[in-house]
């Protein structure tokens, strides 16, 4: 029955690739916000979890009873990019206040298995309270209210907390608002994805903004890849299998985690490690199980989710001026150009599209808009901002125009 | 028991700005009293005052004033003495006029002073108080037989007191308890220390609880088989009552002892045959010890597990405090709770594999990009996927064969189309390839989790065919013929369906 058998094969492949792709998009998926995909994953588990395991040491956690799947990504991560967002509108990224307040509900939520709205926003202005750092929770404020209300809608999202009965928004209007809440303590601790606690550090309060990369690397630090976890420390003591373990998974990490993955970014260890033969084909195998495409060029390595699945954003697209602006900026960067001369072409962007948006009308608009469409090639590795010159990275040529290199006609293109 | 209706103005001296000198002067009042002094001029309250205390001056006027407060809120009464000799107004009223505590005072200050002490107790469930009443009950069964009724009196009040101590501390000691199992957060220690003394605590005073119980029951028998009614009476004489006012203070006071003596049955041996109290304190012992361990458990467990999170989100939450960029807060956030989502690019080649992977970017070519998204900012809404249909024409054939293996499978899909539920058993005999396909069928839905009725639902990944199974009720087996052998498996209740509306087949061997 082997015709059988590939279509089952191939259906189960399908799903395992669509899994793990959701997965990286959203590594906590419950039940409840998103049945369908759960669902999947828990059928589908084994696979998936094998996937992650052995490509980027991370664990996937499915618990079907309690309707959750959790993929625990373990990185150090550099991209400032992909902030946590309030679930409003705009997706507006969390401030220092929203983060905070976010931890501190946290900590409060893991005492008791249920409680209300009003009790629990007592329990956090007294927490912060006897905290000399993190500045006082005060419900009159009504900015403080909101910012206590995105952060438990985060929550209600990730399915930590439920509500029983009433709705959170209410309390932005008034602090006697009734909502009752039971609470997940297994799943907010699983929250915490850095193998290493921030509590175990013990570092005192005035050191973390010195030593801030360093702790990002020390929370972030696994025992089993040897004593100093490998990373780019040549003097670290441990065996060869986990050296091994280190550069497979530290590679992979990045590669299903970022948009681009350059050689120049990588230690020598980890080029190396690519270039083998045994590297090459793990790369294509594991791109192949997940449904990426694989593109390798002499520069680096991408992976492609012709799906758009595994991904926070689009490029290119439409969903935005910057984006495209972004796009038709490209055209003119094919050398490390200066802010101004981005400004320029912003502003004769302008010219072009009058329909563009209001926001980039006034005097200051050229400059917002480069700076904008900048982020954007920044988001997807494809420019680099460095002592004020913009330079274009090597992806970047993957959305040329295909016959503009020769000519500056790229405007009159249709 | 009756509603209470306590005076409106009763208390009122316990409040205001100042209710210290009022409680004082009552306070004064009440010591003298005890040397059975009632009457008491200016002067000695003065002196009381002082002598339990109160050592602030006092003027004249505000003495006064107080008092005449206290006889406006009915707690203090004026007599005027005439039995001396006065030489001026002054005079006359520092001593002429007497002050004393009317009943409503009495009642009012001996109040205060229960509540301070019932503040100031712990609660305390004492075997020896459950002993003093089996006791005093054994005392009274034999001095009914062969004693004086002054004797009795005093083994009746003597039990009463014993009751009411018991009542009073179980109270007490109860709502500690419930304090108790509130009661978080404090030093883990001496939270932990106390709790686990009040279990041993508990344990003790358990240990022949039952048997105290019923010993006290069987001398309430005995009492009540010479007559509880005779018993009081006695009892009675035995008190010699002073006869104070104009009524008979008989009747109120046997009133008094049956409403005693009817607790003292409710806690022991209650008339209607309905639960004793004292097998209430069994439970909620019984209860609290369980109670109190499993919070001893939680705390040692979260001791363990929990304590730790919870101080990393305090340290979080102080790492965002003072984390110095903006940039830093999303990658502390994204390094930490690991929640980010990844990014990718969504345009690929149409066929990747053409291009060399030693080749540079800029030499390779560029992937498609929507020409009108350049010209005009805008996608084709219908290629917003740039969906895998080029790589699929690179490899035509193999699609094709793909396709070709599909439209096979439906169609053998579709001829195990059921039309409704059916038997497993009705299959009967089927065509081996048909017998597969069936069978990875029942597979996805044995595989799914049962539904609210008890049924599993599957459908295949593509959402076409749909199957429903339900366990039979007679638990009867199903024999599947194939060319190959024989399958059997619980009889199923089976309903597959195709998505596409296409005319209902029977199965090979399906019903007609």
């Amino acid at each position: 029955m082997t015709k059988l058998d590939n279509q089952l094969v191939a259906a189960e492949r399908e799903e395992v690739a669509h899994g793990i792709r959701w997965l990286l998009a959203a590594p906590l998926i419950t039940e409840r916000s998103q049945p369908e995909t759960f669902d999947l994953v828990r059928r589908r588990r084994d696979p998936i979890r094998q996937w992650f395991d052995y490509y980027c040491g991370w664990t996937l956690t499915v618990e079907p009873r309690l309707g959750y799947a959790r993929l625990v990504k373990v990185r150090t991560v550099t991209d400032p990019t992909r902030p946590a967002r309030r679930l409003r509108s705009g997706r507006t990224p969390f401030d220092r206040r929203r983060y905070a307040l976010l931890c501190v509900v946290a900590a409060e939520l893991l005492a008791v298995p249920v409680t209300t709205i009003g009790l629990l926003a007592d329990r956090v202005g007294r927490a912060t309270a006897a905290d000399d750092v993190v500045p006082n929770f005060d419900t009159a404020i009504r900015g403080e209210r909101m910012a206590f209300v995105d952060v438990l809608r985060l929550l209600e999202l990730y399915g930590a907390v439920e509500v029983v009965d009433g709705t959170t928004e209410a309390f932005v209007d008034s602090a006697e608002a009734k909502v009752l809440y039971r609470i997940d303590a297994t799943l907010l601790l699983r929250l915490l994805a850095a193998p290493v606690g921030a509590s175990q550090l013990a570092v005192p309060v005035d050191e973390v903004a010195l030593r801030f990369d360093e702790l990002l690397a020390a929370v972030s630090r696994e025992r089993r890849y040897g004593l100093a976890s490998g990373a780019h420390d040549e003097t670290a003591s441990h065996s060869e299998v986990q050296r091994n373990l280190w550069l497979r998974h530290s590679v992979f990490r990045r590669l299903v985690d970022d948009p681009v993955l350059y050689f120049d970014d990588l230690s020598a260890d980890e080029r190396a490690y690519l270039a083998s033969p045994t590297g090459r084909q793990l790369l294509r195998r594991a791109a192949d199980q997940a449904g990426f495409v694989l593109e390798e060029r002499a520069e680096g390595v991408l992976l492609v989710d012709t799906d758009g699945i595994a991904t926070d954003t689009r490029f290119p697209d439409d969903a935005g001026t910057a984006k495209v602006a972004a796009l038709l900026l490209l055209e003119t960067l094919t050398r490390p150009s200066t802010m101004e001369q981005l400004e320029i072409e912003a502003s004769a962007l302008l010219d072009r599209f009058p329909r563009w948006a209001k926001t980039y009308r006034d005097d200051d608009g050229p400059r917002q808009l480069a700076s904008d469409a900048l982020a954007v090639l920044a988001e997807f590795g494809l420019a680099h901002q460095e002592a004020g010159l913009i330079r274009p990275l090597p992806a970047a040529a993957r959305y040329a125009v295909r016959d503009a290199r020769t000519t500056g006609s790229g405007e009159t293109t249709s | 028991m009756d509603p209470i209706r306590v005076p409106p103005e009763m208390f009122r001296f316990t409040s205001g700005d100042r209710a210290g000198l009022d409680v004082s002067i009552l306070h004064a009042f009440g010591e003298a009293n005890e040397r059975l002094e009632t009457a008491l001029s200016l002067d000695d309250v003065r002196a009381w005052l002082r002598s339990i205390g109160w050592l602030e001056a006092i003027e004249d006027d505000e003495l006064t004033g107080r008092l005449k407060q206290l006889r406006d809120w009915n707690l203090v009464d004026v007599v005027q003495n005439h039995s001396e000799n006065y030489r001026t107004a002054g005079e006359y009223e520092r001593r002429n006029l007497q002050y004393s505590l009317t009943r409503q005072g009495e009642a009012a200050f001996a109040g205060v002073v229960h509540a301070m002490n019932v503040l100031a107790a712990t609660g305390a469930l004492q075997t020896a108080v459950l002993d003093a009443i089996a006791d005093r009950l054994g005392d009274l069964v034999r001095e009914l037989d062969r004693g004086t009724n002054r004797r009795i009196f005093t083994a009746l009040l003597e039990l009463e007191a014993h009751l009411e101590a018991l009542r009073g501390n179980t109270k007490q000691f109860n709502g500690e308890l419930q304090r108790l199992l509130r009661a978080d957060g404090a030093n883990l220690t001496t939270f932990h220390e106390v709790k686990a003394s009040t279990v041993a605590y508990l344990q003790e005073f358990l240990t022949n609880l039952e048997h105290r119980a019923h010993t006290i029951a069987v001398r309430i028998q005995q009492v009540e088989d010479h007559g509880v009614g005779l018993m009081q009476l006695r009892a009675l004489t035995g008190a010699d009552l002073p006869q104070l006012t104009t009524s008979d203070p008989g009747p109120a006071w046997l009133e008094h002892r049956r409403a005693k003596w009817a607790g003292l049955r409710a806690w022991f041996l209650p008339v209607d045959g309905s639960q004793p109290r004292v097998e209430h304190l069994h439970i909620v012992a019984r209860k609290a010890i369980i109670t109190l361990l499993q919070v001893l458990d939680r705390i040692t467990e979260s001791r363990r597990r929990t304590s730790s999170a919870v101080s990393d989100f305090r340290e979080l939450a102080r790492w965002f405090t003072v984390v110095p960029a903006q940039d830093d807060l999303h990658r502390l956030w994204s390094t930490v709770f690991g929640l980010s989502s990844a990014r990718h690019a969504h345009l690929a080649h149409p066929d990747p594999e053409l291009i060399s992977s030693t080749s540079a970017w800029a030499e390779a070519p560029p992937v498609e990009v929507s020409p009108l998204l350049r010209t005009s900012g805008r996608t084709e809404r219908f290629s917003r996927t740039g969906k895998v249909r080029d790589v699929a024409a690179v490899r035509a054939a193999r699609a094709e064969q793909a396709r070709a293996e599909r439209a096979e499978l439906e169609a053998a899909w579709d001829m195990l189309d059921t039309g409704g539920p059916v038997r497993l058993s009705s299959f009967g005999t089927l065509d081996h390839s048909v017998f597969e396909r069936l069978l990875d069928l029942l597979g996805r839905a044995l595989g799914a989790a049962p539904g609210r009725g008890g049924g599993r639902r599957s459908t295949t990944s593509d959402g076409r065919i749909e199957i429903v199974l339900r366990l039979p009720r007679d638990g009867s087996t199903a024999v599947l013929t194939t060319p190959r052998g024989q399958f059997r498996g619980p009889d199923y209740d089976v309903e597959i369906r195709t998505a596409g509306q296409r005319p209902v087949r029977r199965t090979a061997g399906g019903r007609p």
